[in-house]
């Protein structure tokens, strides 16, 4: 008994210590480490804020300047319509208007294009033929658009010019730009929209089957306009892309700013001219220099226009279903 | 109740046609959806057509200068450095050469024939002179001009006395009958100039004067044998002969108050025609006799019976000791005895026995060439980019080229290593020889219209050669970027995007990743999170060109010292590249893809179940233990493709390395991050842009490279993600 009293008093004592050591155990201890490891993830992330301010600060510091020389003037910049470096005269329009020009000629091939192909896949192609189809129009996104300025150039052009003739279009012209521009964008718009298709409950295709509306109109007039918040970002997003698209342009559309609406004359776009400028010799501090700044800021504030209203598309018109 | 019965409901035969008219209109729309994706398919189809059709197919190429004829330039230099004797005296050379046991030599079969006691005929290919079907059998001519044989009666009476006895002694002196229907036709030609219906009977003693006759010494013993037969019938004037080579005896000819009559072992050349009309002479020509060009050797050599025509081209150029020929024969040096370089004798043998292409002369004859062919500075710039020797400056002097070694960024040249034989024989071509593109056709019409091309280009170009060119070949790829695009390849331009994705990638996923992981699974739902989300999506739709002139104002001109290289002590070698290097492409594209890969890598995190979560939480892992070891891995196959993605868009990336400024020529490897760069898309854009159709041609090469390349990474990242998803599993 002796001996075995002694024992559990030890073994008493034991737990009696333990718990001692275990409580502040399980209180919450600063780990450093795991600390400096969130700190650094931090900064990872703060990285991409970093990066906006550095866009927003560079291309308004430079933006700045040259609009503060006293060659340009702000309002001539929004009015006049001629953009002649060399003569000092900045009248933004010819250049927007060759962007408008590519885009909107973009948007009428890739919308109903887009649109068509995302419906196609979205409610009629069988399975076997979806998993045929998706991966080439992948392929078709993921090629380098300096490949489809080529194309556009040594394609598109000679093909132009074959049907409305040479001496209607020109060898640099903002058409066979804006073609191209669309053909790239065509995946673009067909795998968001038809993501939003996709979305769409079977539910509401099965009820407008069964009152006997047909596939096309279960299609047209059920499946799109539940999906319109979806299809409209889309939409939003790819006119975006078309904005800003360069090296089609810069390869196709022409070496010079005119003022025209002519899609068969060439004419300079605001990403063509800021490649066009700063491929050559550009020294620093320079007006020419500046001014590619101002045409990028101006660039910069379309596409986030366009891309902050695409998310406000998508939640103001959000359908939620169950 | 009344509403609803003013709608009507079409029944019976009204009611099928609704429906049909409505699945007709649904077929046709349904039509129309797939037509629509067939566009994309379509497009797809006419892109890699296009490529293709510009990238091969037919082309006229002409050459500034004849690598043959470079490469025979070289050839016959050689021979007559290693000749013990060379003269356009074939009786000397004959002289000496029956002299010396271990020598050799080669002229005409009438020296060989006047000296056949000292000499032995070596037969080629298994034949002796003489024999049909001997390897080198060439015509003799004999040249005068129309304005000569007009206003020299004497003259035309010598060429008429020769015509009329030649043959008569062809044998006895060593030559052979020429070819019928050629003599024939010159004749025939040489009488409807002087207005003559046939050969006039000559009598030589009506005539007088001098006639000074020169050329090639093949036909001297002809000539003189001919010249002793008119003087003996009574020519009361005098004959001066001398035997000069034939390039001298044309140079003579065609000098005003020159020679009256040149003897030739080879025809005259189109320039020497022009020469010749230039100073007012029309040159005439007459085909006389055959000659047999003889190899022959003293007839005290008692080994060499019989030589091939290869054994032959190695006997008098590259072989030193017989026994380097055939080991049976005596390891003496050989002697060769060799005509000079005046003598068509000469160029005969170099055009019939010799025929080594210019690509595979050796390095020092290459050197050689440059060095006689392109200027000294040229050459000078070409030896700062690369040496020609380990040891040896070509064209600069060993002062001013350690000048220029000295300063600080020294050009390429100083450190890299010599040039190799490929690299000069493309400096041979891109500058001696400069094959120049006439014209090209695309694939299409090469394989259809064939003959069509082949009209044009003869009638066009007559000087071109017309060739089928692939212009993606191996060469492309491993050459360096030259200004002419029959030369210029794509090596420095594979390179560069090579080491500007490695940067970009470097920069990028780390980071990128980290970002997913902080917005996935520590950021709480407040301002600066949501901030911070909105951001990237914004990020991601900012035009590509955007982020050029970022990386142009920060990269390039702000932390110039860091992207020179010139914080870290690196002053790369030759270049000027003021922050426009490598480092900052990879930089500005990290920052390009960094919303792609953010995106990506948070829905692969996001897919990663919480219970993996919950139950590392519950074994006791700390958020860190739990992230590393649970949510990482899972999630890597998802990051890695999304990673792919934003990777194949930085290799196609242009417009924002054209703005931070990629170099738009350079001919140098890029070397180590602080070089300056040229990227395959930057590359081909430039191409593009040029109006000559044959840059179309390389540059829809250098588009398939480009394809490959991002088929191949792709490929690669694949393959790796596939297995780490499979150990994972």
């Amino acid at each position: 008994m002796a001996e075995g009293s002694e024992v559990m008093s030890r073994q008493r004592e034991a737990v009696t210590r333990s718990s001692d050591e275990v409580a502040p155990m399980l209180t919450r201890k600063p780990r450093v480490k795991e600390s400096i490891i969130q700190g650094i993830l931090f900064l990872c992330g703060a990285i991409s804020i970093l990066t906006t301010l550095g866009i927003v600060y560079e291309l308004g510091k430079e933006s700045w300047l040259f609009f503060g020389s006293p060659e340009v003037d702000l309002v001539e910049f929004f009015t006049t319509t001629r953009w002649q470096p060399q003569l000092l005269q900045f009248g933004i329009w010819p250049l927007v208007t060759a962007t408008l020009l590519t885009s909107t000629i973009a948007m009428v091939v890739a919308l109903p294009l887009g649109l068509a192909t995302a419906i196609y896949l979205s409610e009629y192609a069988s399975e076997r033929a979806r998993n045929t189809l998706k991966p080439i129009l992948e392929v078709l996104a993921g090629i380098p658009t300096v490949v489809y300025g080529y194309f556009a150039l040594t394609f598109m052009t000679p093909l132009l010019r074959a049907i409305f003739g040479e001496g209607t279009v020109q060898i640099f012209n903002t058409g066979s730009a804006g073609i191209v521009v669309g053909i790239l964008i065509i995946p673009l718009v067909s795998s968001m929209s038809e993501d939003a298709l996709h979305a769409v409950p079977n539910s509401l295709r099965q009820a407008a089957l069964a009152v006997g509306a047909t596939k096309f109109e279960t299609a047209l007039r059920v499946v799109v306009p539940a999906a319109f918040s979806g299809i409209a970002a889309a939409f939003v997003v790819a006119i975006s892309r078309a904005v800003g698209e360069t090296m089609i342009v810069a390869i196709a559309a022409g070496a010079g700013p005119a003022f025209t609406l002519n899609p068969f004359e060439a004419a300079e776009t605001m990403t063509g001219h800021i490649v066009r400028i700063s491929g050559g010799d550009l020294s620093y501090d320079s007006i020419d220099y500046n001014s590619i700044f101002a045409i990028g800021l101006l660039l910069f504030f379309m596409t986030l226009l366009l891309n902050i209203v695409s998310q406000r598309v998508v939640a103001r018109f959000r359908e939620v279903y169950e | 109740m009344n509403r609803q019965g003013t709608i009507i409901y079409p029944e019976g035969e009204e009611l099928q046609a609704q429906i049909e008219a409505r699945h007709r209109k649904g077929l046709a729309w349904r039509l129309i959806f797939a037509g629509a994706t067939m566009v994309g398919i379509i497009t797809l189809v006419a892109l890699l057509y296009n490529i293709i059709n510009q990238t091969f197919g037919f082309a006229a190429v002409e050459n500034r200068v004849d690598p043959a004829g470079l490469a025979r330039d070289y050839e016959t230099r050689t021979m007559l450095q290693g000749a013990v004797l060379s003269s356009e005296d074939d009786t000397r050379l004959a002289e000496a050469v029956a002299g010396d046991p271990a020598g050799v030599s080669f002229f005409g079969y009438s020296h060989y024939q006047a000296n056949a006691d000292q000499l032995r005929a070596v037969a080629v290919d298994e034949l002796l002179p003489g024999e049909a079907g001997y390897a080198l059998e060439r015509p003799l001519f004999l040249y005068t001009a129309a304005e000569i044989a007009m206003g020299r009666p004497e003259v035309a009476a010598f060429i008429h006395y020769y015509l009329a006895h030649a043959d008569a002694v062809l044998a006895e002196t060593g030559y052979f009958a020429a070819d019928e229907a050629a003599v024939a036709a010159t004749r025939q030609a040489w009488l409807n100039t002087l207005g003559l219906d046939a050969l006039p009977a000559v009598d030589a003693a009506d005539y007088s004067g001098t006639i000074s006759i020169v050329g090639s010494s093949t036909m001297q013993p002809l000539t003189r044998r001919i010249a002793e037969m008119f003087i003996d019938d009574g020519f009361r004037g005098a004959i001066r002969l001398q035997s000069n080579g034939s390039d001298a005896g044309f140079t003579q000819l065609c000098r005003p108050g020159g020679a009256d009559i040149s003897q030739a072992s080879r025809a005259m050349t189109a320039a020497e025609v022009s020469e010749c009309r230039d100073n007012r002479l029309q040159p005439r020509v007459l085909r006389v006799a055959h000659d047999a060009l003889t190899v022959v050797t003293s007839s005290e050599n008692r080994f060499i019976e019989a030589v091939s025509l290869e054994q032959l081209g190695a006997l008098f150029t590259a072989a030193e000791r017989w026994s380097d020929l055939d080991e049976s024969w005596p390891s003496s040096a050989i002697q060769r005895y060799v005509p000079g370089p005046g003598s068509g004798t000469l160029d005969y043998f170099a055009d019939t026995v010799l025929g080594e292409a210019l690509a595979d002369l050796p390095h020092d004859a290459l050197v050689g060439i440059l060095r006689t062919h392109i200027s000294r500075g040229l050459g000078r710039r070409l030896e700062r980019e690369q040496r020609f020797y380990e040891n040896v400056l070509v064209f600069d002097t060993v002062e001013s080229y350690e000048a220029a070694c000295a300063v600080s960024g020294a050009p390429a040249g100083c450190t890299a290593p010599a040039r190799s034989q490929e690299n000069v024989y493309d400096l041979v071509v891109q500058w001696v020889v400069q094959p120049n593109v006439v014209q090209t056709w695309s694939f299409v019409d090469s394989l259809f219209r064939r003959s069509e091309i082949a009209a044009t280009a003869r009638a066009e170009y007559p000087n071109a050669e017309l060739q089928f060119r692939t212009w993606l070949t191996g060469e492309f790829i491993t050459r360096p970027q030259a200004a002419e695009p029959e030369v210029a390849g794509v090596r420095t331009a594979i390179l560069g995007s090579l080491w500007v994705i490695a940067i970009t990638i470097a920069f990028s996923f780390p980071i990128g990743v980290g970002a997913a992981i902080y917005l996935e699974e520590y950021a709480r739902p407040n301002a600066i999170n949501r901030f911070i989300q909105t951001n990237i999506n914004n990020l991601a739709g900012v035009p590509s060109i955007i982020y050029g002139m970022l990386g142009l104002a920060i990269f390039v001109r702000l932390l110039v010292a860091m992207t020179s290289g010139a914080a870290f002590g690196a002053t790369d070698a030759g270049t000027t590249a003021n922050g426009r290097t490598i480092l900052s492409a990879g930089l500005t594209l990290g920052l390009l893809i960094l919303p792609i890969i953010i995106i990506n890598a948070q829905e692969a995190i996001r897919a990663v179940p919480n219970s993996l979560r919950m139950a590392s939480y519950g074994l006791g892992g700390t958020k860190w233990q739990t992230i590393w070891s649970h949510v990482l891995p899972n999630a890597l196959p998802g990051i890695l493709t999304g990673t792919i993605l934003a990777m194949s868009r930085a290799i196609g990336e242009t417009a924002p390395l054209v703005v931070i400024g990629a170099s738009t020529f350079i001919t140098a490897d890029p070397q180590s991050p602080f070089s300056k760069f040229t990227t395959l898309p930057i590359q081909i854009y430039q191409w593009t842009s040029r109006p000559q159709a044959e840059f179309r041609n390389i540059a829809g090469a250098a588009i398939i490279v480009l394809l490959a390349l991002l088929l191949s990474l792709n490929a690669t990242a694949v393959i790796l993600r596939n297995r780490f998803s499979r150990k994972l599993t």
